[in-house]
């Protein structure tokens, strides 16, 4: 097995601890139990899909909570833990992760779910991506992803995407399984289909109607759902709104008879409400992500919340 | 120190298994925005294969290939680059990739960023002979504007095995390689090493980069009983993450190091053990315990201990936090004439309050050997920060702060502005 040379060192303490070190890792090495097969997920939505895929086989795990602002997760070694023994991890991409997930993923000593690893799966390669900048980027336009947006698992097309991308490598990883992921798969796709017609009918009145949103994280769901966007509570990503930009927001509103302003539940509601004020608006507030309310468990109750908040703030 | 890393990295490298014969090869491929209809996922290559046949055959391939060769371990199946790749135009098919992608030069530049500093301070009273220290100071009651640093940072992946971290410092002394080394990717055994020059291992703050920092100058203790900018030089590490439910890290290292700007460069050894504890869905504790015995001489060594806490609470639905922690410095010198004097010893201890994202504030409590000409005692500082970030990228502080040392006071204060400009790999917790 891993043999240790610490020839060539010479000193007393450091030698004796190298030679402890390799005998403990020796202990360690098979590390990877045949339990469970593992799924470590971002967030708690691609914990969703993949806990669809994965039912009966896999055991899934998200790294951040539903409450949290995704962009802004600490990067707690506590989390390092458990990307140290994933099977898979599956990651939005897009760079919305980058603030927290690389020194992560390095911490974990796991080489496979490095960047384009084979037990690393990153959703965005899985989805045509939206809101791509075009032209130069810099931070002047504020903290923009500048790959594209990263918040697409509002459009139910997208989400049997990057759950049919996990179904695959699950499939691939863990031989044994696939029939059930597939099946599963299958199973999630034809509720999905059923569920996707009945939210479409509910938004059916609100097909081509305006709305403002706090930041760009609805896209794909207009994408989907026919309802327009008509700007955003910040006016650049990641930048608070200055009094002339919500003034200026409070017109558009009035001119182009904006009824609603949807807010995820993580962010600040202040400007949102200076604005549903002066405009005679609904200020809608939306759970950021599954888990992000009590009761919102699954990926179909996350966006049953979502499609009827929004359906009803749009009236 | 060199044939160290290469013995190690091939003993590591040996066992480790062959590529997988089933490639996991079936990223999907981007489709259109069209719904789709899930189709039925292809069988993947070799399911029928058991893990257990795999494994047989990894062995017999291993001795075939015979052990005198250390047989690399296979390079990740080169897919897209997550989120680096140019994206297809909103909504659109790919465009045909006749002659070949025009950022192919763009893809492989590595990340560089670039972290300045400048500052403005006011000192009512005589620092290098009072509290001689390093960092940010004016002469006796005259303000003085100064660029303090530029930090360029050049961090790259270097190949399937490793990334590479670069950090070089321009500042009023010149310019320094701060930080250079690479980092293994794919050692078995939960085992990493750094090899090349890097800040030691020793203590929680010596290992971050000021750009870091809740307050703008390092604490008083660190100066005068670790190193007087950072203990850090060229050697190799290694780092070991220990197979538990919590996060216990083990690193041990070998070092020339240079401390003091009077020390001669001799070889150094360095342990540090650290370890975070979940108390509950908001609060982190992080522990750490760290040991060095650098070599003054024949015969003689310079002895450092250290004990570090570092408590976190962040309600995870808020982007506000509290932050406490602290570091004790032990000293001895054994054997080197005229300095031992026994154990010397310092700590720091500070709490952050980053109220909201555009707002933070400190307090800081030190405690360290006096180093003025005619005194003998402890030095005792009281400091205070009030940090703006206008955004994530730039931040502005006001440090006020007031010093006692062999009876006699002192008020500084300190405003400092710092602003980060390209692509920064993200800090460790």
């Amino acid at each position: 097995m891993t043999s240790c040379r610490i020839d060539g060192i010479r000193h007393g303490r450091g030698a004796g601890t190298l030679a402890l070190l390799c005998i403990a890792a020796a202990l360690a090495l098979p590390a990877r139990a045949a339990a469970a097969f593992k799924v470590v997920t971002t967030t708690e939505g691609l914990a969703a899909l993949a806990s669809e895929v994965g039912k009966g086989r896999a055991q899934v795990e998200s790294l951040s909570r539903g409450v949290q602002d995704p962009h802004f997760v600490d990067a707690n070694p506590m989390l390092a833990v458990k990307l140290r023994n994933a099977d898979l991890l599956v990651d939005v991409g897009l760079e919305l992760e980058i603030g927290w997930l690389p020194p992560l993923v390095n911490q974990s000593r796991n080489p496979d779910i490095q960047p384009s690893g084979k037990r690393r799966l990153t959703a965005a390669t899985a989805i045509s991506v939206l809101d791509v900048p075009r032209g130069p980027v810099d931070r002047s336009l504020g903290d923009l992803h500048p790959a594209g947006n990263p918040h697409f698992l509002t459009d139910p097309r997208r989400a049997l995407q990057v759950a049919t991308a996990i179904a695959d490598r699950l499939a691939a990883l863990d031989p044994g399984g696939a029939q059930a992921y597939r099946a599963n798969l299958a199973e999630f796709g034809k509720r999905l289909e059923a569920d996707a017609a009945r939210w479409q009918g509910q938004l059916a009145p609100a097909k081509g109607k305006k709305v403002f949103t706090q930041h760009r994280t609805l896209t794909y769901f207009f994408d989907w759902s026919g309802i327009d966007s008509a700007g955003e509570i910040e006016p650049r990503p990641g930048v608070p709104a200055p009094p002339s930009h919500l003034a200026e927001l409070v017109q558009v509103a009035q001119r182009e008879g904006v009824k609603a302003v949807l807010v995820e539940d993580y962010y600040d509601t202040k400007s949102a409400e200076v604005v549903v004020r002066h405009a005679g608006a609904k200020l809608v507030q939306l759970p950021g992500d599954v888990g992000a309310e009590p009761g919102v468990t699954t990926y179909e109750k996350y966006m049953d919340a979502v499609v009827s908040r929004v359906a009803k703030g749009v009236q | 120190m060199r044939s160290l890393v290469v013995a190690a990295l091939v003993a590591a490298a040996a066992p480790l298994p062959a590529p997988a014969q089933q490639a996991g090869g079936s990223a999907p491929a981007p489709s259109s925005s069209t719904p789709p209809t899930p189709a039925p996922p292809k069988a993947p290559m070799g399911s029928g294969q058991s893990d257990a046949e795999r494994k047989k055959l990894e062995e017999q391939i291993t001795r075939e290939l015979g052990a005198a060769g250390a047989q690399p371990q296979a390079p990740a199946q080169p897919g897209t680059q997550p989120g680096a790749a140019p994206a297809a135009p909103g909504g659109g098919q790919p465009a045909a990739a006749t002659g070949g992608s025009p950022f192919a030069r763009l893809l492989l530049i590595p990340d560089i960023s670039a972290i300045g500093s400048a500052a403005g301070a006011y000192d009512s009273y005589d620092v290098p002979s009072r509290s001689p220290r390093a960092g940010l100071y004016s002469p006796p009651s005259r303000p003085e504007f100064s660029l303090e640093e530029l930090e360029l940072g050049i961090q790259a992946v270097v190949d399937p095995y490793v990334r590479a971290d670069v950090f070089i410092s321009f500042s009023a002394e010149g310019v320094d390689v701060e930080e250079a080394y690479v980092t293994t990717l794919s050692l078995p055994a939960s085992l990493q090493i750094r090899a090349g020059k890097f800040f030691s291992p020793f203590g929680r703050q010596n290992q971050q980069h000021p750009h870091i920092w809740d307050f703008v100058d390092a604490p008083l203790a660190r100066n005068r009983l670790l190193a007087d900018e950072t203990l850090s030089g060229p050697g190799v590490e290694l780092g070991w993450l220990a197979p538990l439910p919590w996060f216990a890290e083990l690193k041990v290292a070998a070092q020339t190091t240079v401390p003091m700007a009077a020390d001669s460069p001799e070889p150094t050894a360095v342990a540090r053990l650290l370890q975070y504890f979940s108390l509950s869905d908001a609060t982190t504790l992080g522990v750490g315990l760290s040991g060095a015995r650098r070599r003054e001489g024949a015969g003689a060594f310079r002895d450092l201990g250290g004990a570090d806490a570092y408590l976190r609470i962040r309600p995870l639905n808020t982007r506000a936090y509290l932050a406490l922690q602290g570091e004790v410095y032990l000293r001895r010198f054994r054997g080197v004439e005229g300095l031992d004097a026994g154990t010397e010893h310092g700590w720091w201890t500070q709490a952050f309050w980053r109220m909201n994202p555009y707002w933070g504030y400190g307090v800081r409590y030190e405690e360290a050997p006096a180093a003025a000409v005619d005194v003998t005692g402890t030095e005792r500082r009281i400091g205070a920060v009030v940090t703006w970030f206008p955004s994530e990228f730039l931040r502005l502080r006001l440090q006020p702060s007031y010093d006692r040392v062999g009876g006699r006071d002192g008020f500084e204060a300190l405003v400092h502005l710092e602003f980060g400009i390209g692509a920064h790999g993200a800090h460790p917790y």
